[in-house]
Order: structure tokens, then C-alpha cells, then sequence
């Protein structure tokens, strides 16, 4: 094949991948080995968080697949039920809610301070401790949002599963129950374990909920304890960090070759597209949804609403005690949160638009094998946990000389986002590049454009809504992020997640929760603005429109 | 007293009338300051500066005292320190610095009408208020204590909160304080402990924890409850019979500061009369003596603080709050 774009976005690509990927992983795992035994000196806190971590990573995924097939199965399989495209949009949402906001919520909504519990006169006794905190409460906040990833993988077979197999099956006198299982299950099953995985990783890699949930209860997951062991000790305690975020990293390993697994298992399109089974899709089935949507969303939005409006902690909420002063206090001059907006919108939206650009020279030349390569340590980055990919970028920055200026600076924060969310804008575009047609370029060629002409010319404006899809996966992701923010702050530099999370720690939780709302408002503005720029894009792009 | 956002501006243009010399005076650049001091007042004070000198950017962070002491340290290692002033909660942290020569000698510096006790003789550090350590309780509770003995009861089992001295300067103080107590000392802290003490965070938590009814009782600094509850949160703080732990929550500026003029312009300010009006409006205790203490507060004078041997405790800091680590399992 000689789709030959000049050398030009093959030196560069090749350079920025090794800039952002390959060389924070190299050093990743150059320290995490030299310091190994540094990090068995603490080894039962060790051990302990790792057990932590594993349970939390186990229950989650499956409480992660069984919510998701039963969402998939109610949404896609059977007739659809009333109202689908705002089913699905709400079933999606859990995973685009910041999960340290919705843990927010739900620490909120329960507890014998719950304003929402003191209204209706259902608030536990005095000296209870919250039911949230602790390991169940993080497998079931994890779970849920978690459910949405099992929900989207299982759709996204499903438009690639041949119509002709549930047909032929049928015509063989197969009932919609013998089609489920004998035909559907078996192609399904990959799918739905492939989203276990994700959410296997989510979970692992997860610190909001760990640090809100886990600490108040002592349970302390492998996220939580490397960024205490960083906080209490700093530079000197990189090494025993990047030992401790590579076992961190082979925690995630199983699902990493689950994933492998189920790719390779991914039906190839037939010629009609599968049309769901009869049965099913009644009023029973919606309204079972909404109740789960209900629980799952409304819950805790109301909860954390109210914890905003309340005065002080530990107060009812009623019309009469309701203030808006935690969001004057929140929006005061002096205060962290509008510089904390800046700053996460400022670093999400410049990590999308590089991020989207250099995707453009990386997929036309990923046939070559030294940008193949480089490529796949992106994805590497960004499946392993967020965790890992600070350490790696501290570990880099202070190799540099002077690079401790740089350390809490927003340029660092930067850093480690164009390393963690390379893959996720490289991913729409690389599969449209795939698509495109080689005879347009070999046209082009023949009638004497240069390379740079016909990358200007015709690649990019070919592949721009790709770009632009990927631009807001990454922009989307970033704006919430905290687990990589919350390692690499300084003065100055703290993003939303990080702030939420310092306000809550602190005590300041009716502070916390007007953030969080503030942050949730800035969150649907970003999905509208993306639902809009995205209209004309091909189903599947933006996650809320499988 | 209710904090607002007139009575801040009312404060800081109050200010600027006061000190016409120091607005004249026009300082500017960035000002790197670490403190312990929670989000919402260390805004407020960084605001009230930031307005006094519009020239100078103040770029902050907070955190507990141990966090910002781990995080100082680290980067006093690396040999790049970042903050040109320090206010964090206690005077043996900075007693700690002076003796290392990290801090930076102002005499120049004018002190307003701060008394001496709350000064370092050499004017490295400089104490900005009183915060004591006593015990709050949820309306709730099942008593009301009036001793610190009183939270040994069977009735306060599992249901004491306190701040773990590892993150909170204020409770490293109340604990190495409690050790010289004749009639509580360690029996008292082993006994606190076998009834269940929890050592956990910062003092917010704690407040958190007792208002949001988790826990009965806390040991806490005094201006969080007095403060919540005259916003209406369901905690009343009690000044035991045996007296308080104090701290002053000094400032002081690091001998590597890289903007003296702003940082002793911060000092100057904290001390300065509008700079203690403005500590007495966010509920603490100011340590001007003329200016009048915040509502809800005790009589100053009728406070009776635990003695305490700074020395002393200088010399046990670190084993003492080892042994307390392991006796709470924080």
C-alpha cells in the first residue's frame, strides 16, 4: 500500500507519541522496578490496600454486568420500550457524572445528618455511621457507574451482529426465549465481559470514591494509599509510588487480556442489521427502568442539591432554612471555584484540540510499525489507571532540569492529560482513516499533488468530524478528571475534581456539594454544546447516542 | 456574627482608609502563601488583602498543618520551596523552621497592637489570634460534658471524634498539652483511647462528623461550632473545667521568600487592626486585645488555657505523637 503522506506527519507523529507516551511509561516502570523492595517495606498496608482494590474491582464489575445486560436487554434486545432515546440517554449518564459528585450525593442522601432523611423525619439515630461509607458502599457507586460501559459495549455489537442470524434462527422454529439463549448469549457474552473489564479498570483506577467512601470507613484502596504516601512524603517518595502504581498496573492486567479476548471475538457485519426480538418493550419494563434511573440519578442530585441549600451541616432542609450562601461563599471573590473552572475548562479543551490534531497525522500513518508501536504505549496509558499515568509524568518532569518548577504547575497537569487521553482521540479517527478511500489520494498523486497538499487537501477535512469526536471524548473526560490532577496540583493549579474533593475533606461538605452542582451545570453545558458541534456525526460517537 | 460579603468589603475598605501610607505604597507581584486555615477563610483573608493591594496576586494553597508541613519539606529537600509566607496553626512548627534558619527575621515588620506574648523576640513569627481546643457536642447527645474526664463515660463510648495531630497542628498541641497535665496525661489518653476515640483528618471533619450526628461528642477548635451554630447547626462548644489547649496560628515569612515586600505587607496586614476586625468577623478569637471578640464566644478572660511547656514539648513532639499513632491506631 502506498499511501504515502511525506515525511512530515510520520517524524511527527512518531516524535509526539514518544514525547507523551512511550517515554513517561519508560520511566514508569524503570523506577517502579529499581524501587520494588521500597515499596514491600510497608508491605501489610500494602497488602492490605491491594485486597482492597481487587474486592472493590471485583464487586463492582459484576455488579457492573448484571446492570448493564439488564439495561441492554431491556433497551435493545426486546421491542423497544417507550421513550428509549431518553432511556438510554439517562442510562448513559452515571458514567459521564463525576463519580466523586455522585459519591457526594450519595453520602448526602443517607446518614443521620441527611437533610433530605431529617425532611421526612427518617434519619437514623444519633451515633450511626453513614451506610455509604465503606467497601459495599464503593462496589454499588462503582457498580452503577460502571453499568453504563457493560450497557455501550453491548450496543456497539449489537450494530455490528448480522440480522441473519436471529433470522435463520427463527425461520428454524426458534423462540425468542431459544434465540436469547442459545444464539444471542453466546455472541453477547464477549461484550458484556468486555465492559466488565472496563469498568473492572474504572473501578481500580477510580480515587474520588475511595478517598470520599473508603477513608471515613478505613478502607483504604491502592489510589488513596499512593497519594498519601506522595502527600505525606513528596519527591522523596516517587519511587515507592511508581513501585507501588506498577502493581497497580498489573492489578489491571486480567482486564486487560479479557479485553484482547472479546475483540477478537467481535462479530464481523452481515448484510442486514439486527432488528430486536419480539416481546417485551410494555409500560412494565419502562417503568422498571425509570425506578433504577430514578434511584441511581435522582437520588443523589436531590440529595446533593439540598446539602448545597442547607446553612449549616447537620440542618433540615425546608423553605424556610434554605440559603444560597455556600454558593456565595463558593463564587466569592477569593475563592478557588471560578479559578478551578478556568482551569479544568482551560485544560480539557486544550487537550482536546492537540489532542484531536496530532490524531490526524498519527492514524494516516499508523500502517507504519514504529508508529504502530507508539501508538499502542497510548493505549496502554489510557487503559491502565489514572493513577499510573501521574507518577509517570512526575517521574519525567523532574528528570528534566528545572523540572521542579514545573511540579503543581498547570503545564504538568497538561502533560499528563496529553498522555492519558491520546488513545481516546486517536480511536474515531484511526477507525475513519481506515474507512477512507485509497483511490482519492492515489487521484490526487496522479495529478501532481505534494504529500502536504494532499494531506491539507483532502485527508484533513475528510477525517475533521472524526477529529472533532474524539476532540470531545477527551474534552468530556478531562473537564471532571481528578485522580491525575489530584497527584500533580500546586498553588494555583487546582481543577474542579481536586477542589471538590480538598472542600469535602476539609469539612466543608455544604460548600463541596455547591461546587459539585456548579460542576454538574458546566458538565450539561459541555454535553449540549457536544450534542450540537456533533449532530451529523454516525451513531456510537458521542457515548449518551449509541 | 454573621459573615458577609458587605461586612468584608465594609472591613477591607475600612482598611484601606486606615493604612493610606501602605495603599500609597504600591507593592505587586505574586505572593505564594501555604496555610492551614479552611477553604472559605482563607479566601476571605486572601481577599481582603488582595483588595488593600490590588498590585499583588496571591496564589494559595491549604491544607492541614501536617500536610503542608510533608509538603513544604519536600520541596525544602528538592531545594525549591514555593511559599514566601507560611500560616499555619502553631508556634512549635515555626519554633521548628526558626532553629532550621528557614524563616526570615522582619523587625521591621509593624506589629499593630498585637501583644508581645503572641511575638517571637527575634520577629520570625508572628502569632494573628487565639484558637483553643475544647469539646463540642450535638444538641443530641446523650449528656452534656462539662470535664474532659467526662468523655471517659460509658455514654461517650465510640462516639468521640477528634483530628488526627498527624494532619491537624491544633490537635498535635491539644495532645502534647494533655501529656503535661497532672490529672490527665497519658492514663487519660490511654483511657480516651479504649473508649473508642477516633483520630481522624482535620478538624472540619470532625465538626462534620459531630454536626452531621455520626459521632455525639468532638474534640475541636472552639470557632467551628460557635461559628455553625450560630447558623443554626444542631453543636454547642463547651470550655472544659480543666481549661483549653491554644494555639495562635502564626505567620511568618520562609528565609528563601521570593516577594519580601508583599509577604511582610501580608504580615503587616494579618496583625493591623482591620486585618484582626476582619479575624473577629470570621468567628476567631483576634489577638488585638481592643478589638471585640466574635458572638457566641466566652469572655476571653475567663478561658482558663492548660499550661504549657513549649520547650518541653518541643523535646517529645515526635515521640509523643508516635506513641498517640499507635494508641489511636491513626
Amino acid at each position: 500500500m502506498t499511501l504515502g503522506v511525506g515525511r512530515g506527519p510520520t517524524v511527527s507523529a512518531l516524535l509526539w507519541l514518544v514525547l507523551v507516551t512511550v517515554v513517561p511509561l519508560g520511566r514508569l516502570l524503570a523506577e517502579g522496578t529499581v524501587s520494588l523492595q521500597l515499596a514491600l517495606f510497608h508491605e501489610r498496608a500494602v497488602a492490605r490496600a491491594a485486597l482492597t482494590s481487587l474486592r472493590v474491582a471485583a464487586g463492582a464489575s459484576l455488579v457492573a454486568a448484571v446492570l448493564g445486560a439488564a439495561l441492554a436487554y431491556a433497551l435493545y434486545l426486546r421491542r423497544p420500550p417507550p421513550g428509549r432515546s431518553l432511556l438510554v440517554f439517562c442510562s448513559v449518564l452515571p458514567l459521564l457524572v463525576p463519580p466523586q459528585v455522585m459519591a457526594l450525593g450519595w453520602i448526602q442522601a443517607s446518614g443521620p445528618a441527611s437533610p433530605l432523611l431529617l425532611a421526612l423525619g427518617l434519619a437514623p439515630s444519633i451515633g450511626t455511621p453513614n451506610p455509604v461509607y465503606g467497601l459495599g458502599g464503593m462496589i454499588l457507586l462503582l457498580g452503577v457507574q460502571g453499568a453504563p460501559l457493560v450497557l455501550l459495549s453491548v450496543a456497539g455489537t449489537l450494530r455490528r451482529l448480522p440480522g441473519e442470524v436471529v433470522r435463520a434462527a427463527e425461520a428454524l422454529g426458534a423462540s425468542p426465549r431459544q434465540v436469547l439463549r442459545r444464539v444471542l448469549l453466546p455472541l453477547l457474552a464477549p461484550a458484556v465481559l468486555s465492559g466488565a473489564a472496563l469498568a473492572w479498570i474504572a473501578a481500580l483506577g477510580n480515587f474520588g470514591v475511595g478517598v470520599l467512601v473508603g477513608i471515613p470507613a478505613r478502607r483504604i484502596v491502592m489510589t488513596v494509599l499512593i497519594w498519601r504516601r506522595l502527600t505525606l512524603g513528596g519527591p522523596a517518595a516517587l519511587g515507592e509510588a511508581a513501585a507501588l502504581s506498577l502493581l497497580l498496573a498489573v492489578m489491571a492486567l486480567p482486564a486487560l487480556a479479557v479485553q484482547w479476548w472479546a475483540a477478537r471475538r467481535s462479530p464481523t457485519p452481515g448484510g442486514t442489521p439486527f432488528a430486536p426480538l419480539s416481546g417485551g418493550g410494555g409500560l412494565s419494563a419502562s417503568l422498571a427502568m425509570c425506578l433504577y434511573l430514578f434511584a441511581v440519578l435522582a437520588i443523589p442530585l436531590a440529595a446533593l442539591v439540598s446539602a448545597s441549600l442547607v446553612p449549616a451541616v447537620g440542618m433540615e432542609i425546608s423553605p424556610a432554612t434554605a440559603t444560597l450562601r455556600n454558593y456565595a461563599a463558593a463564587l466569592a471573590p477569593g475563592a478557588h471555584t471560578m479559578q478551578a473552572i478556568r482551569n479544568s475548562v482551560a485544560l480539557s479543551l486544550g487537550a482536546a484540540v492537540l489532542l484531536a490534531s496530532l490524531a490526524l497525522p498519527i492514524a494516516l500513518t499508523a500502517r507504519l510499525r514504529p508508529v504502530r508501536f507508539a501508538a499502542s504505549a497510548s493505549d496502554l496509558i489510557y487503559a491502565l489507571p489514572g493513577t499510573c499515568t501521574a507518577i509517570a509524568v512526575i517521574l519525567v518532569v523532574l528528570s528534566v532540569p528545572g523540572g521542579l518548577m514545573l511540579y503543581g504547575s498547570l503545564a504538568s497537569i497538561l502533560f499528563a492529560y496529553l498522555a492519558r487521553f491520546q488513545a481516546l482521540a486517536l480511536r474515531p479517527v484511526a477507525a475513519a482513516s481506515a474507512r477512507l478511500d485509497p483511490m482519492l489520494d492515489a487521484a490526487a498523486q496522479s495529478l501532481g499533488a505534494t504529500p502536504l497538499q494532499r494531506f491539507i487537501r483532502i485527508h484533513a477535512p475528510l477525517l475533521a468530524p472524526a477529529m472533532t469526536a474524539g476532540g470531545i471524548l477527551v474534552a468530556l473526560t478531562a473537564v471532571n478528571e481528578v485522580t491525575v490532577s489530584s497527584l500533580l496540583y500546586g498553588p494555583g493549579s487546582q481543577t474542579l475534581g481536586v477542589l471538590v474533593f480538598t472542600l469535602q475533606e476539609s469539612g466543608q461538605s455544604g460548600q463541596a456539594a455547591a461546587v459539585s452542582v456548579i460542576a454538574l451545570l458546566l458538565m450539561s453545558g459541555l454535553m449540549a454544546a457536544a450534542t450540537f458541534a456533533a449532530r451529523r456525526l454516525p451513531a456510537g460517537t458521542l457515548p449518551w447516542r449509541p | 456574627m454573621h459573615l458577609t460579603r458587605r461586612r468584608l468589603g465594609t472591613l477591607a475598605s475600612a482598611a484601606v482608609l486606615a493604612t493610606p501610607q501602605l495603599a500609597r505604597a504600591r507593592i505587586e507581584g505574586t505572593l505564594v502563601l501555604y496555610t492551614s486555615q479552611l477553604e472559605p477563610d482563607a479566601a476571605g483573608t486572601v481577599r481582603a488583602f488582595e483588595r488593600l493591594h490590588p498590585g499583588i496576586k496571591v496564589e494559595w494553597i491549604r491544607g492541614g498543618t501536617g500536610q503542608i508541613m510533608t509538603r513544604l519539606r519536600a520541596e525544602i529537600a528538592a531545594g525549591t520551596p514555593r511559599p514566601d509566607v507560611l500560616l499555619v496553626a502553631d508556634s512549635l512548627t515555626f519554633e521548628g523552621l526558626k532553629t532550621e534558619g528557614r524563616l526570615r527575621a522582619v523587625p521591621e515588620a509593624k506589629s499593630g497592637a498585637v501583644p508581645a506574648d503572641f511575638l517571637d523576640k527575634d520577629r520570625t513569627y508572628f502569632g494573628t489570634k487565639l484558637i483553643t481546643t475544647g469539646i463540642m457536642h450535638h444538641i443530641r447527645a446523650p449528656f452534656v460534658p462539662t470535664r474532659w474526664t467526662d468523655l471517659l463515660d460509658p455514654r461517650a463510648r465510640n462516639q468521640v471524634a477528634m483530628p488526627s495531630p498527624a494532619v491537624s497542628g491544633a490537635a498535635a498541641i491539644h495532645v502534647l498539652a494533655t501529656v503535661q497535665q497532672p490529672g490527665l496525661g497519658w492514663s487519660y489518653l490511654e483511657r480516651l483511647a479504649a473508649n473508642g476515640v477516633q483520630a481522624r483528618g482535620g478538624n472540619g471533619p470532625v465538626m462534620q462528623a459531630v454536626a452531621g450526628a455520626e459521632r455525639a461528642f468532638g474534640i475541636v477548635i472552639d470557632y467551628l461550632p460557635i461559628r455553625e451554630a450560630a447558623k443554626g447547626a444542631p453543636v454547642r462548644f463547651v470550655v472544659p473545667e480543666e481549661g483549653v489547649s491554644a494555639i495562635t496560628e502564626p505567620v511568618g515569612i520562609l528565609s528563601t521568600a521570593r516577594n519580601v515586600p508583599a509577604a511582610i505587607a501580608f504580615v503587616e496586614f494579618l496583625l493591623s487592626r482591620p486585618g484582626q476586625e476582619l479575624a473577629s468577623a470570621q468567628g476567631f478569637l483576634p489577638a488585638d486585645p481592643a478589638v471585640s471578640p466574635p458572638a457566641g464566644f466566652p469572655d476571653p478572660k475567663t478561658i482558663k488555657i492548660m499550661p504549657f511547656d513549649a520547650a518541653r514539648a518541643l523535646r517529645e513532639q515526635e515521640e509523643t505523637l508516635r506513641r498517640f499513632a499507635q494508641l489511636t491506631g491513626s
